[in-house]
């Protein structure tokens, strides 16, 4: 039984679709972020589920209750908004009782559950003070407090962290994590940040354009894109993209591009030869050795390695990541090569779906990935 | 570094009493000048058309404090401010709540919902009085048509009928005030307020006193101060509309001002009576002014 069910949602303003068709299944006790850029509809997805903006067609349910006539305050969740949205008038220790306040918690048991969740949320200290003398990190936690005094099926996040400075936003996301394996509540995070996603989630629901592009754990997402479109979404520096051709001559496959040839990682039986893209992550580009030859482009040191883009022929670029031993300057130039059991093959099209099979060779997950865990 | 420092504030401070100036010399003719000058007429007992008369002290305002028809004003003008602010209040906020709404004429509603404000108050008295008229009122004739009542209602000639009459015109006339107050208020209150309010199960009920009204407790205040200030010494309105009467049932001080000094022809009296007025807006004032202060310290 899922905690969270989306059943074909489609969400339109006007002539607008803003949610297409949207099919997602949320496990109890499940951490999902809804990952995309800017206007993809995670928003109003998470709007939906919240009873705050009515599907158009689909249905929405929470346990197992169709929730699509339920008013926000019948569906049992509680909401975190990215502007918080704490009561001004109320001091924090009403802010966090007002959701027992008005489902009848009577006066003498509120007082102590305030205090359970100012505890845990560490703002015993700020409970007589209003929302306005608070910093934003700690308007933050009021407003997760105002949310967890219940103990609502689904918890629902909208960019909580979009408003805080990066070091607390690092501190903040480690203290949802654990919070969530705390309480083991089904959360759903909505975020631009791929940090985020990929450091908290359990699983990842890309979106783009009103559309689930992909529905899986972090490493699954970043090591088995299933489109071109999560391919060149999650990962920084990007992954790399190349348009090519996928040709099959006798039993095997390879790639053609202007001045590249490769033979193909395994592809998937429903691969046809023509128009294809080749990607490959940054860690799966050699440099100083190799069959291809390029002039070093941009250097960027970070300290504990370098990212090198490499221009190869007269308008392809490649980035590696290499190690921080050998420094490159711009206008040498390299050999490099591409680790094949790294590399993926999209149909062309933005959104082009993978044609390789996935995780052959067991891959180490990359540094950010799970390092808030 | 101090020094040149200390000419800059110097020369800053210089071009600050230049700019200022001009208000307060202006601030100066046209308040200063007539408040002293009434207070020192105040002290004289004088004939209006000659100006003329001798010093009296406080004579005036011991004559006035023992005068019935002085305390009878006060009091008219007492239930005239509170009645017609109760009503202008109510129906104000009620009618932004309204016009707040996703509703398809807002924005006509809007723009004629200022009417009564921007109407010209003789016209305005002059519609009314036609409204009330017991012989022609339209009022009086649907009452009747509808059977109400079976004989016309004396609207302004008699009481309580005049004084409620004059409370509703006046609300009538200056509830657009406070719906332009407080919807400039109200569109300004964060939807995720509202939002968040639902998730946390409030009601439509507990909504609007949860999170509507605390907001719009601060712009209340002030319109309440404004309003209080500018109804107590509402004149035209009520002169135009019952002169005072039915005798002086709805004899406001104002009124009281305005018949001492020009129907009694006694000016130091008036002023007298002018500056008591002056003296009980005073308090809703020192009340405003330390609402407002208090709200620049938090
Ligand atoms: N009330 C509305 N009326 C019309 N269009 C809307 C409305 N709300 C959202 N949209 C549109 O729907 C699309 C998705 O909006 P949504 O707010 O869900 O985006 P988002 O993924 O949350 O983006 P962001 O990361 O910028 O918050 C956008 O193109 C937006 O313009
Ligand atoms: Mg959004």
């Amino acid at each position: 039984m899922a905690a969270v069910n989306f059943d074909k949602v489609v969400k339109s303003f006007g002539a607008f679709t803003a949610v297409h068709g949207l099919d997602l299944a949320i496990d109890e006790g499940e951490f999902v972020s809804l990952l995309g850029p800017s206007g993809c509809g995670k928003t109003t997805t998470l709007r939906m589920l919240a009873g705050l903006e009515f599907p158009t067609s689909g249905e929405i349910s929470i346990g197992d209750r169709v929730v699509n006539d339920l008013a926000p305050g019948e569906r049992d969740i509680a909401m975190v908004f990215q502007s918080y949205a704490l009561y001004p008038h109320m001091t924090v220790a009403q802010n966090i009782a007002y959701p027992l306040k008005k489902r009848g918690v009577p006066k003498s048991e509120r007082g102590a559950m305030v205090q359970k969740t100012a505890e845990l949320l560490q703002l015993t200290e700020l409970l007589s003070r209003k929302p306005r003398q608070l910093s934003g990190g700690q308007q933050q936690r009021v407003a997760l407090g105002r949310a967890l005094v219940r103990d609502p099926k689904v918890f629902l996040l909208d960019e909580p962290l979009s408003n805080l400075d990066a070091k607390l936003r690092g501190y903040m996301r480690v203290e949802l994590v654990e919070l969530h394996r705390r309480l083991g509540r089904t959360m759903v995070y909505v975020t631009h940040d791929q940090l985020e996603a990929m450091t908290m989630s359990d699983r990842i629901a890309v979106m783009e354009g009103g559309r689930l592009q992909q529905f899986a754990p972090p490493t699954e997402v970043y090591r088995a894109p299933a489109n071109r479109f999560v391919a060149g979404f999650i990962g920084t520096p990007a992954m790399n993209l190349i348009d090519g051709e996928i040709r099959q001559s006798g039993g095997t496959w390879q790639f053609h591009a202007p001045g590249l040839t490769l033979d193909c990682p395994p592809l998937l039986d429903s691969a046809r030869p023509g128009p294809a893209c080749l990607g490959i992550r940054p860690e799966g580009v050699v440099f100083g050795s190799g069959p291809i030859e390029g002039v070093v482009q941009v250097v960027e040191q970070t300290g504990h390695e370098n990212i090198v883009v490499a221009r190869i022929g007269a308008d392809m670029r490649l980035t590696g990541r290499v190690g921080a031993e050998r420094v490159w300057q711009a206008g040498e130039t390299v050999r490099c090569g591409i680790d094949i059991d790294r590399a993926h093959i999209f149909a062309a099209g933005a959104a082009g779906e993978r044609l390789n099979r996935p995780g052959l060779r067991p891959v180490e997950a990359p540094a950010v990935i799970k390092a808030a865990r | 570094m101090q020094a040149s420092q200390t000419v800059l504030e110097r020369r800053y401070a210089a071009l600050g009493l230049l700019l200022i100036a001009p208000t307060v010399l202006v601030f100066c003719a046209v308040i200063v000048y007539p408040l002293v000058s009434a207070i020192y007429l105040s002290l004289f007992s004088i004939f209006t058309p000659t100006l003329q008369g001798e010093w009296v002290g406080l004579d005036n305002y011991r004559t006035l404090l023992a005068k019935d028809e002085f305390w009878s004003s006060l009091v008219n003008n007492l239930i005239w401010t509170v009645g017609t602010l109760t009503l202008q209040i109510l129906l104000g906020v009620g009618m932004a709540l309204v016009l707040h709404q996703n509703i398809w004429f807002r924005s006509l509603a809007r723009s004629l919902i200022l009417f009564p404000y921007f109407i010209s108050t003789v016209v305005a008295v002059l519609v009314w009085k036609w409204l009330f008229n017991d012989l022609y009122g339209i009022l009086n004739h649907l009452m009747l048509a509808v059977g109400m009542i079976d004989m016309p209602v004396d609207y302004l000639g008699t009481m309580p009928n005049a004084m409620i009459s004059v409370i509703l015109v006046g609300a009538w006339k200056f509830f657009p005030f406070v719906v332009i107050a407080v919807l400039a208020r109200l569109q300004t209150i964060p939807d995720a307020l509202y939002e968040a309010a639902r998730i946390d199960g409030a009601g439509p009920i507990a909504r609007f006193f949860d999170v509507t009204l605390p907001q719009l407790r601060d712009v209340l205040v002030v319109i309440i101060m404004l309003r209080a200030i500018w109804d107590f010494k509402e004149f035209d309105m009520i002169y135009l509309l019952t002169g005072g009467g039915p005798i002086t049932s709805t004899q406001t001080l104002p009124l009281l001002v305005y018949k001492e000094a020009f129907a009694l022809n006694q000016m130091g009296m008036a002023a007298a009576y002018a500056v008591v007025m002056m003296l009980i807006m005073l308090v809703f004032m020192i009340v405003y002014i330390r609402r407002t202060r208090q709200e620049a310290d938090t």
